[in-house]
């Protein structure tokens, strides 16, 4: 069902290409009235603009439909929603979830249909990307996926039933302090965390010695020194890059680190950059302090965004379904998050087995994986807090697999064979073949923008240097030109999940006259998605109350009730107490049957309600006996 | 002649200002409601308003104040430059006695300039009010929940089924039944405590126990979700237990915790936590023996790193050389530090206490005890109950890595046990004996002390022997172990506490601290006996006995602090090199016996370094550092600092050493020119 009153809806390609041919029009109309000289040098800037921050575009203009081929900033980011909500105002919600360590909002955008019922009445999604500040196309995946949930309404018959269906909560930058750094500044450190000071170095000064952009490029990138005695020659194969020598080799290089100075004057460089508080450690599950999780802050939700995060999260009690947006290497995640905490129950495995594969093929390369066993052991993470906390099924994405970057002939490619398994470093880009592989993928299909050539430098301690290397937006962040593939196949990925949001039905059945005042009413909750209505692990931890059934109406006693074992064989288990109530949960792609026998005068009524956290609520009435 | 006069005025408005502020009027007669010590301590701030203010900490859901008073000369000051002490009280909410504590602290402090002129004090004295103000409601039952409303039993309802009085006699006790599955009997010669009956001597159980009640909401089951949410006192980080019923959903969930763990970590001047309520480190350090502890010095790598790494995952490597191992995997310049291996191969948390800080905790000990028995409160008292996981007291330790004693101010008086002949082997002996003196005691006298430790009979002493022999087992580890252990039942099977109990209520009571079984019918068990201990009789005193108990045990406080590091500039040296060079030593000593930091405080870097640094104009650093960071000072210990210094012309140069946590000191030194 298409929302009446909603703004066009989402044009495709077709219409942002006739946007852009209306801009170039105005210009030129413009354009005679306009003097020369001034138009070049305007043109100058622009350019320049352009080129400090070739990935950003912090010149271009937001509108709807939203672009995919460059990154927003975080300020585009925030005009993205609030144009999404003013062209979407019956569908969506815009809040402001709390404030950042440096006072900048986090958004939430909550996509609900009021029509076909309240928020906490459906199950919830939430999403939430770009929670470590470097890791930013999580931001993009939200926004398309936005744009997808609410362009595609009523327009396309899935999304529309999908929308219809579930609430979903969408933060596209849960760390915005991070995300505005990284795409504004020349890129001191990573911004990965939070913006808490922190004593990386023991010296009980507070984040004192940042790296520095020094040739002024906008670009933090390495320092390296002609040194006969260093570790490292030039590459005889890329001169751009070096290798370590072989023992009895003479040396070339030393490499002196990223780009900066000894700011505070203890002989090391660049050792004590923003934070480290890891805004991913610090959530109040299995929370950790920092000697055993780098980066955990000082307690669990020192951070006071992720602090707010979770007061709105605790809130929405329907979310059943959970995707985190991080980078890099290309994998689907689920927990258990340490080995200690055991493996999840069978059942829940079952479910995350089902999604996780389907993503597998939703974006071929990237592995659906256990995060303890196969990647690393994390405490205090948001995945944690939200499936063990909350009772979520949930997922962490890390986005985008170096492997992609690459300049190779089908031929080449079947003959360099696929990286062996246990070839940790090349999944992350390190090892060397990787790398040259990647300067050539920066020279063939970014045209250099992603390395930037050596170049002399005099530093004030090391004396004559040379600076270059990868720039910032080379690591970890997919080129614009393929970042609309991401985005779309992550988008669908949680898609598909929310497609398997439990949806359950009730079927009353078999009321039959079973003595003189006595009925037998069997009911069928059922439910046709993959999803629970409630985790084995939240029902095993008890961390909040079963879904409920209950049967009641006027002049009505339930004499016994319970769990109808088998239906052919009469197998009743009854409840002792309070048979009018039973507490279940129905699992995925399966059903659950009671058996009531009630105690009433021919002609009664009946109500049977049921209601679930995470699959709604429904309620029947029937009349005992008679028509 | 008129500045005399000034003065004498002066002095005179001094005193009268003074004396009003011990004037605030706080007797410890009675136990007092969390709503009478805030008001109290508002009083204390108001009139000491010059060194004293309070802080909200938060509201609890039962809409009560949590609030904490600051006292010391830095009250108006935001950057503090003096070390803090922080006090924190009841934070369970069922020890009346050390909220009172709180306050006897609080009324020393004030009264005492000596002991606040150099430190900031932070005394919270009821961390969790909600629990509290249940010790003054009827009908009395000891929980220490908070007013949070918790669905206990994840039904429909909440809250909706806690006890009833149904003897009306104002509190809960216990409710006795028959019952052909009853596990419960009466102890033989005290019918009126029970024990659990031990079917191989013979015994049967005839009763089922419950608590007082009702089934309120009809589910079959007793007041299994009474009003009440959270204990405060087991919401903070250190081993919180996820799912459990009155711990809250995350460490820190509560705005009473989380607010104060906040509080605490924004002031990093805190160099010592008390923890006023159930458990007692002054007594008994944090216990030890747990699983799972890291063992840095024996490190197991993951097998699904061993492949990546090329090492043996069949062996354990040292930090040292899991650190160098590291290093060739991690890119040029990058520190490798121990967090960075804990966490990158999940060796976990720290969860026994560090020997090193056990040390401290031992010695004071003994000076505890001598302390006591001046004040004559050493006679011999039930044991006092083991820090939660979850606590604050544990949290400081752990996680915020200081010095942190918790005290505790009461249990009944132990009963005299029937004397043994005097050579059995206890703790406090074994701790003194080593693996010679231990293996020398023989075979048999092993076995009979391993049967009165209550020791499981598979474990026997030859196989003991054999683990002191080969160094797995020390004589002190064991003592460790046995004062952690439950006490061995008596003979006729009561639980020693109980009964100790139950003789305190009779003959300082005149048995109020017991309600004599008195049958009752029951709507839905029929015929029942409610009785029982009353709740609190187990660890609130009469109010008379409470003065003693504070003025006695209280300030031991004072002698504690004056451990809390110290740092000096000992001495500092120039020699002059010629042309101008200067060879400049300076020893930083802690002139105090706590080391900077605790083991624990080693372990987990959280504390800022001492930072010895040199300022002035005119020189030149040679060699040495502008800023030395010493992370590290044992007890009394020095450390020496040197640099090269060039100065064209005389100059004077200052040293400087200070961190949060200790008050700065300064040395002036010259170069050149007459020294």
């Amino acid at each position: 069902m298409r929302n009446e009153t909603a703004s066009p809806a989402y044009r495709g390609p077709a219409g942002r290409n006739r946007r852009a041919k209306e801009k170039v029009l105005i210009l030129q109309k413009e354009l005679p009235g306009i003097n020369m000289k001034f138009l070049i040098i305007a043109l100058t800037v622009l350019l320049l603009c352009l080129s400090a921050n070739t990935a950003g575009f912090k010149t271009h203009k937001v509108s709807l439909p939203l672009s995919f081929d460059y990154y927003y900033t975080f300020d585009m980011v925030v005009d993205a929603l609030k144009q999404l909500h003013k062209t979407y105002p019956k569908l969506t919600e815009l809040e402001i979830v709390g404030k950042s360590e440096e006072g900048r909002a986090i958004y939430c955008m909550t996509v609900n249909n009021p029509k076909t019922g309240r928020e906490l009445d459906k199950p919830g999604i939430f999403v939430d990307g770009n929670i470590h500040g470097n890791e930013i196309q999580g931001g993009e995946v939200s926004l398309y996926l936005l744009q997808t949930l609410l362009g595609k309404y009523g327009v396309n018959k899935e999304i529309t039933k999908l929308v219809d269906k579930n609430c979903f909560y969408i933060v596209p930058v849960l760390n915005p302090d991070g995300r505005y750094h990284f795409l504004e500044d020349a890129g001191p450190s990573n911004n990965r965390g939070l913006r808490r000071p922190h004593d990386d170095d023991g010296d009980g000064l507070l984040d004192e010695d940042f790296p520095e952009d020094l040739d002024g490029d906008g670009n933090i990138c390495r320092m390296r020194k002609k040194d006969p005695n260093g570790r490292f020659k030039t590459d005889p194969e890329d001169p751009r890059l070096m290798i370590p020598v072989k023992p009895g080799e003479k040396g070339e290089w030393t490499r002196l680190g990223s780009e900066g100075i000894d700011n505070d004057g203890d002989g090391r460089i660049n050792e004590d950059s923003e934070g480290y508080v890891d805004p991913n450690r610090n959530w109040g599950y299995n929370w950790m302090p920092d000697y055993v999780q780098r980066g955990a802050g000082d307690y669990p939700f020192s951070g006071v965004g992720l602090k707010a995060m979770a007061r709105y999260i605790r809130k929405r009690t329907n979310i059943c379904l959970y995707w985190s947006f991080h980078n890099t290497g290309g994998m689907y995640l689920r927990g258990p998050a340490t080995k200690a905490e055991g493996e999840y129950p069978r059942s829940d495995v079952e479910v995350y087995d089902f999604l996780g594969e389907q993503t597998e093929r939703v974006t071929p390369g990237y592995r659906y994986i256990v995060l303890w066993k196969d990647l690393y052991e994390t405490y205090g993470d948001s995945l944690g807090w939200m499936v063990k906390v909350n009772g979520a099924f949930g997922f962490v994405a890390e986005l985008f697999m170096s492997e992609t970057e690459t300049f190779k002939t089908i031929k080449e490619t079947k003959e360099a064979g696929k990286p062996g398994e246990e070839e940790e470093g090349h999944r992350f880009g390190g090892d060397p073949a990787s790398q040259r592989e990647k300067l050539k993928f920066n020279d063939h299909l970014t045209q250099g923008e992603l390395f930037k050539p050596w170049k002399p430098f005099k530093h004030p301690t090391y004396g004559n240097i040379e600076i270059g290397g990868w720039t910032r937006l080379s690591r970890r962040i997919s080129h614009p030109f393929m970042l609309n593939d991401l985005v779309h196949r992550n988008a669908s990925v949680v898609i598909f999940s929310a497609k398997h949001t439990p949806e359950v039905s009730l079927e009353i059945f078999d009321i039959k006259k079973t003595g003189q005042n006595l009925y037998r009413v069997r009911t069928r909750l059922i439910n046709s998605k993959a999803v629970p209505s409630m985790s084995q692990q939240a029902a095993r931890d008890k961390i909040y109350p079963k879904d409920m059934l209950t049967v009641s109406g006027k002049g009505i006693k339930v004499a016994a009730g319970g769990r109808l074992q088998d239906t052919y064989r009469d197998v009743v288990s009854y409840k002792e107490f309070r048979p009018e109530i039973q507490f279940l949960s129905v699992p995925g792609f399966s059903k659950v049957e009671h058996q009531f026998l009630i105690a009433a005068a021919e002609g009664a009524q009946v109500t049977i309600k049921y209601s679930s956290r995470h699959a709604g609520k429904i309620v029947k009435t029937i009349r005992l006996g008679g028509k | 002649m008129k500045q005399k006069k000034w003065l004498l005025l002066l002095s005179v408005f001094v005193f009268i200002c003074s004396a009003w502020a011990g004037e605030v009027k706080f007797d410890f007669d009675a136990y007092h409601t969390p709503e009478a010590l805030n008001k109290a301590l508002k009083k204390f701030a108001a009139a000491n308003s010059k060194n004293a203010v309070i802080h909200k900490i938060a509201l609890s859901p039962g809409g009560r104040e949590v609030n904490l008073i600051e006292i010391g000369p830095e009250v108006k000051k935001k950057k503090k430059l003096l070390p803090a002490v922080f006090v924190a009280a009841n934070m369970e909410g069922t020890v009346p006695i050390s909220s009172e504590a709180a306050i006897y602290l609080i009324k020393a402090i004030l009264e005492k300039p000596e002991v606040s002129k150099d430190k900031t004090w932070y005394v919270l004295p009821v961390g969790n009010p909600d629990a509290a103000a249940g010790y003054f409601k009827k009908p009395l039952v000891k929980d220490g929940r908070s007013d949070r409303p918790h669905n206990d039993d994840m039904d429909d309802q909440t809250d909706e089924d806690g006890c009833d009085d149904l003897d009306k006699n104002g509190f809960i006790t216990q409710m006795r039944v028959k019952d052909p599955q009853g596990k419960w009997m009466p102890v033989p010669g005290e019918p009126r405590l029970m024990k659990k009956a031990d079917w191989s001597k013979g015994e049967k159980g005839i009763y089922k126990l419950y608590s007082e009640g009702i089934d309120n909401d009809g589910d079959g089951k007793y007041n299994e979700d009474g009003p009440g949410g959270v204990n405060i006192g087991i919401n903070f980080p250190h081993l919180f237990k996820y799912f459990s019923k009155d711990g809250g959903t995350w460490a820190g969930s509560e705005d009473e915790s989380y607010n104060l763990i906040k509080f605490i970590n924004e002031r990093k001047e805190i160099a010592m936590v008390f923890t006023f309520g159930d458990s007692n480190f002054c007594k008994t350090p944090p216990r030890g023996g747990r699983k799972g502890s890291a063992d840095f010095s024996k490190i197991k790598i993951p097998k699904r790193f061993g492949k990546w790494l090329n090492v043996d995952t069949e062996r354990t490597y040292t930090m040292k050389e899991v650190k160098d191992i590291a290093k060739r995997f991690v890119p040029e310049g990058m520190e490798v530090t121990e967090s960075m291996i804990a966490s990158f191969f999940g060796l976990g948390a720290v969860v026994n206490p560090l020997a090193a800080d056990l040390k401290f905790y031992n010695e004071l000990a003994e000076k505890h005890k001598k302390f006591l028995k001046k004040n004559k409160l050493d006679g011999k008292r039930l044991d006092t109950a083991k820090a939660k996981d979850g606590s604050f007291e544990l949290w400081a330790y752990y996680h915020l890595v200081l010095p942190s004693f918790s005290m505790d101010f009461w249990t009944a008086p132990e009963l005299k046990k029937e004397k043994k002949k005097g050579d059995e082997i206890t703790a406090e002996k074994l701790e003194k004996m080593d693996k010679d003196e231990f293996l020398a005691l023989g075979e048999e006298k092993i076995a009979a002390f391993l049967k009165d430790a209550g020791v499981p009979k598979n474990f026997n002493a030859k196989k003991l022997m054999e683990l002191v022999k080969s160094g797995v087992m020390t004589p002190e580890k064991m003592a460790g172990f046995m004062k952690n252990m439950p006490k061995p039942k008596s003979k006729e099977g009561a639980d020693e506490n109980e009964k100790s109990l139950l003789a305190f209520s009779d003959k300082e009571l005149q048995g109020k601290g017991f309600v004599d079984w008195k049958p009752f019918n029951h709507p839905t068990l029929g015929k029942v006996e409610i009785g029982g201990f009353v709740p609190y009789a187990d660890n609130t005193p009469p109010p008379a006995k409470i003065k003693e108990l504070l003025a006695g045990q209280v300030p031991w406080v004072f002698n504690l602090v004056e451990a809390i590091p110290t740092v000096r500039i000992a001495k500092a040296k120039v020699k002059s090199l010629g042309g101008g060079l200067y060879r400049v030593e300076a020893w930083i000593a802690n002139t105090a016996y706590l080391p900077i930091p605790t083991a624990m405080g080693d372990r987990n870097k959280r504390n800022a370094p001492i930072v010895v640094s040199l300022s002035g104009s005119n020189f030149k650093i040679i060699e040495g550092k502008k800023r030395t960071p010493i992370s590290k000072l044992g007890s009394f210990g020095v450390k020496e600092v040197k640099w090269l210094l060039q100065a064209e012309q005389p100059v004077t140069v200052k040293i400087t050493a200070d961190s949060p946590q200790v008050r700065q000191v300064v040395k002036t030194i010259k170069l050149g020119g007459s020294q």
